[in-house]
Formats: structure tokens, sequence, C-alpha cells
């Protein structure tokens, strides 16, 4: 897998790939099987960010991707030059879009199948209180009474705890960053300005 | 301080892994304009042992504005520094008794300004550089230095220097399509004896001074872990304790600190990004020798280098 790759794969996670970028992992998905594992620990890491499970156990992503884009372009291409001015941008979005849930969606496939690298199937976040954000997962602590249904349900909660734990991270170890930053970077002192709080 | 030694010793270290980068480079990049980027960039960081000043520098991020002042005095082979915040929090940090000497990875990288003819090429190899005439900057004429990525795992910077010290007078990081993540510039400044500290600060905090070569000594994790991925001319910036809890990289601009945590519980696997300006908090929930852990990358890198950084972590064999 070439650097190339890996960086046209991490922007097509954030919606910042080109359709260039795009159709050449997609090309490469089909061949690479050291590219899809990487595809699918990045989409493993971010299936707590949205998107409801799916219980089909078959992977195909590329096919459903290339099907979603020629959807896509075949809708693009029927439309009148006028209409297309306007509608391109828009268009051009929704195919971002619908790569992405498609993708998503097959990375989550995996993910119920729980057949990667030994992972078993989802945790509730139970009683997570080392990391500090149990009252943002709210109603938590329904792993017995809900049984399964208790991870569909914690989706958009776990998607909203993991911002706020990005947060709290930030203030807890961005003046540790600093002082290495510091000594590392030519603007002097500067990098402590950006501390939220500075600590003694 | 026993810094002399310790800035051989990591000269050494730094010396091999220019040489074995040099390899892997295709034979030297360097434009003019890369090489003469690359002299200011070397005489900026020249410029910490030989000029003294004080100031007051914006620091903008977003609709965020902040005040600081900062200053810095040179005596008997050491510097002085300071840095106050004017706005919001009643904050102070000194890095009093600095040996001009000692200088660390970071700094190394950016002193290639002398080594250019010899075809190794530095930061151009990472970046791509023009130089033009900057504006005028707190009553001082600067020298500008466009700094672009040559790949997608660090920011641009704009970089304006003063064009008789080399001092850094304003810097800005700029992201996808040149927008501009973070600003800090001077208002004002002057190359005069610099002011003391100010008194009756709620917070003064003094500036650690992580060696090289030392590791720090602190918390220590049950399992050593390594980062097997880094984007190329990252280099760390100080001996990682293999069981300790952060690790920090440098390509002489930008910087990245990786943290992990160990957890108690099982945490459901995700991802979770937090932006401030050009500083970035990503936070990823994963397995490490079967265990729960905690990664996150704090740094001013994009969230692409973030997630390929906390993908590669690994236990160490």
């Amino acid at each position: 897998m070439t650097e190339q790759l890996r960086e046209s794969l991490s922007a097509l996670m954030d919606d910042e790939a080109t359709e260039l970028e795009l159709h050449r992992v997609l090309g490469e998905l089909e061949s690479d099987a050291a590219l899809r594992q990487t595809w699918v620990r990045y989409q493993l890491a971010r299936s707590a960010m949205g998107g409801q499970p799916v219980s089909h156990a078959r992977l195909d992503i590329s096919r459903s991707v290339s099907a979603a884009i020629a959807a896509e372009a075949g809708a693009e291409t029927s439309r009148s030059s006028l209409r297309e001015r306007w509608v391109r941008p828009l268009a051009s979005l929704a195919v971002a879009a619908s790569v992405t849930a498609v993708v998503v969606l097959g990375g989550q496939q995996l993910y119920q199948a729980g057949s990667l690298e030994g992972q078993s199937a989802p945790v509730a976040a139970s009683g997570v209180s080392a990391v500090g954000f149990v009252n943002s997962l709210g109603a938590v602590p329904m792993r017995a009474s809900y049984g399964a249904q208790a991870v569909p349900q914690l989706e958009p909660a776990a998607r909203t705890a993991y911002r706020e734990l990005a947060r709290q991270r930030m203030y807890q170890y961005m003046q540790e960053h600093a002082e290495h930053a510091a000594l590392n970077s030519p603007q002097g002192l500067i990098p402590f300005a950006r501390v939220p709080q500075i600590e003694e | 301080m026993k810094c002399v030694a310790r800035q051989l010793a990591s000269s050494v270290v730094c010396g091999l892994l220019f040489w074995a980068g040099g390899v892997a480079a295709q034979g030297p990049v360097c434009s003019e304009a890369d090489a003469e980027a690359l002299q200011w960039l070397a005489r900026t960081v020249k410029s910490r042992s030989e000029v003294a000043y004080q100031g007051v520098v914006t620091l903008q991020r977003g609709d965020d504005m902040q005040v600081v002042q900062v200053a810095r005095s040179l005596a008997d082979g050491y510097s002085s520094e300071h840095l106050t915040r004017l706005t919001g929090q009643g904050a102070q940090v000194v890095r009093p008794h600095h040996p001009l000497n000692c200088t660390h990875p970071g700094e190394q990288l950016l002193t290639l300004g002398d080594r250019v003819e010899a075809g190794d090429c530095g930061l151009a190899r990472y970046y791509r550089f023009e130089v033009g005439p900057g504006e005028r900057i707190a009553g001082r004429q600067s020298v500008k230095l466009e700094i672009q990525p040559r790949d997608m795992y660090r920011y641009g910077f704009l970089l304006e220097l003063d064009q008789d010290t080399a001092l850094m007078l304003r810097a800005s990081t700029l992201g996808r399509g040149g927008k501009i993540l973070e600003r800090f510039q001077f208002a004002d400044l002057s190359y005069d004896e610099p002011l003391e500290p100010r008194s009756g600060m709620d917070t003064v905090h003094p500036a650690a001074h992580p060696h090289p070569d030392d590791p720090t000594a602190g918390a220590r994790l049950s399992v050593p872990w390594i980062v097997s991925w880094l984007p190329n001319g990252f280099t760390a910036t100080d001996a990682a304790d293999p069981e300790g809890p952060r690790r920090t990289y440098t390509d002489g601009l930008a910087v990245f600190s990786v943290f992990l945590e160990q957890l108690p519980r099982e945490l459901r696997p995700g991802e979770g990004l937090a932006r401030l300006g050009s500083s970035l908090s990503y936070t990823r929930g994963m397995h490490l020798a079967d265990q729960p852990v905690l990664v996150t990358v704090i740094g001013e890198v994009p969230v692409n280098t973030a997630r390929m950084v906390a993908d590669s972590i690994r236990v160490a064999r």
C-alpha cells in the first residue's frame, strides 16, 4: 500500500477526497488486502460516530460505493446545463455523502460480525468513569435491562461522548504538549498561549 | 545544567537521522527559494541566542483573540524568557536560565541553512518555500516566507521575520485552501533591555526543560508501546520511556504529542475530535495487547495525521 493511497483513504474518511482520489482508492480496494484492512480499522474507529448497525455479514465496500457513484453520475449527466450549474456543487456533496454512508455501513457490517482482530461485539460504555464522561453518555447503565438494544440507542450519545472526551483531553494535555512545542518549534514560549488554563 | 554534553550526544543522534533520511530521498530537491528560506529559518533559531526583546503579541484563533506580553533577555551564556497573559487568565510562564548552547531537536531541524549547499535540503523535502518582501509589523520591516506542505500530514505557514534580526514577527498557520487557522503577531516590539517578569500573577509556571536524551520521570504504563508510523521528516523531541504515557514529535515547524491511557474497563471503540485554532485533540478508544486504551493526539497537525498515528500504535517487542 503506498503512502498516497493511505492519504487518499484518510481524506475519504473526512469527505475531503477529490473524485480522482476516490476512484483510485476504489480501484485499489478491490485488489489490495492491506488497504482494505486499514480501511476497516479506520471504519472501526469511526463506527461510534453515527450510522446504524447492519446485520448482513458480507462486506462489499467497493461494489456498493461504485454503484452509488454510478447512480449519482447518471443523475448528473441527464441534467440541463443551466440546472447543472446550480446543482453540480450539491451533487458532488451528495456523492461524498453517499460514499461515506455506504462505506461506513460496510465497516459496521464487519464490526457487528466481530470478525476483526478478535474484537468482540461492541461493548456498551458502562461505568466509564475512568475517562470521565459518564454524564454525557446519558442513560448509560442500561445494559442489563436493554440487552442488545443498548448499542444502537447509544450511537448518537457515543458520538457526543467522544467529542466531549477529545475536548477534555485537550484541556488535560495541552500544557504538557506546550512544554515540548516551546522548545521544538520556532515561536518560543507562544505555544503556552494555546493552553486553555495554565497550571503551576 | 548538563546541557552541553547532552547537546553533543543528541547532535550525533540527529546526524544519524538526517543521514538515513538523505539516503531515502531521491536526490536534492532544493530550489534557490528553498535554500534562501532555510537560511532565514536558521537565522531565526540563531536569533534566540543573540537578540533580546520585549513586546506585546496577539494570538488569534477564529473569533478568539488573546494578548500576551513576551520578553527575552540574555546574560552570561543563558537566556531568560517569560510570557504573561494580558487577557483572560492571570498567568505567566517563565523559563529562566536556559543555556544558549542547548539546542533541541526541533531547532536542529531548522538550522540546516549551512548544509544546503551539500545537497541536504532538510525541511525542503517536506515543504515548498517562497521568499518575498513582507509588510511592516510592529514598526519593523519584514521578510515573508510562504511555506506549503508537500504532503497532507502538516499545515502550511506564512512566517514574517524581522529583516534585521530574523525574529519571527508574525506567524500564520494555514489549513486547506489557505484558510488561516491561527495567527500570532507582534503588536509592539522593542529591542531594548527587557522588562522583569510582572509580579502579582495568580499563576506562575516555570516551563519544563525536558532533555532530549533523558526520559522524563513520571507515570508509567504496564505495556511498552511504540508509534510505528510517522509522517516523513518527524523526529522525537526527547528520548521516550517505552512505558511512559507520552511521545512528542516535530518536523521543526509542526509539533504533535501522543498520549496513551490504560482504561480499567471496556470502552466502546470510536474516535472524537476537538479543535481550537490550529490545535487538534483527536481521541481514540481502541485495544492494545487486548487491553482497552485511550489514545489522544494533541498538536498542530491535520486530523488525518493524528488518525494515522493513532492507528499505528503497537506493543513494543
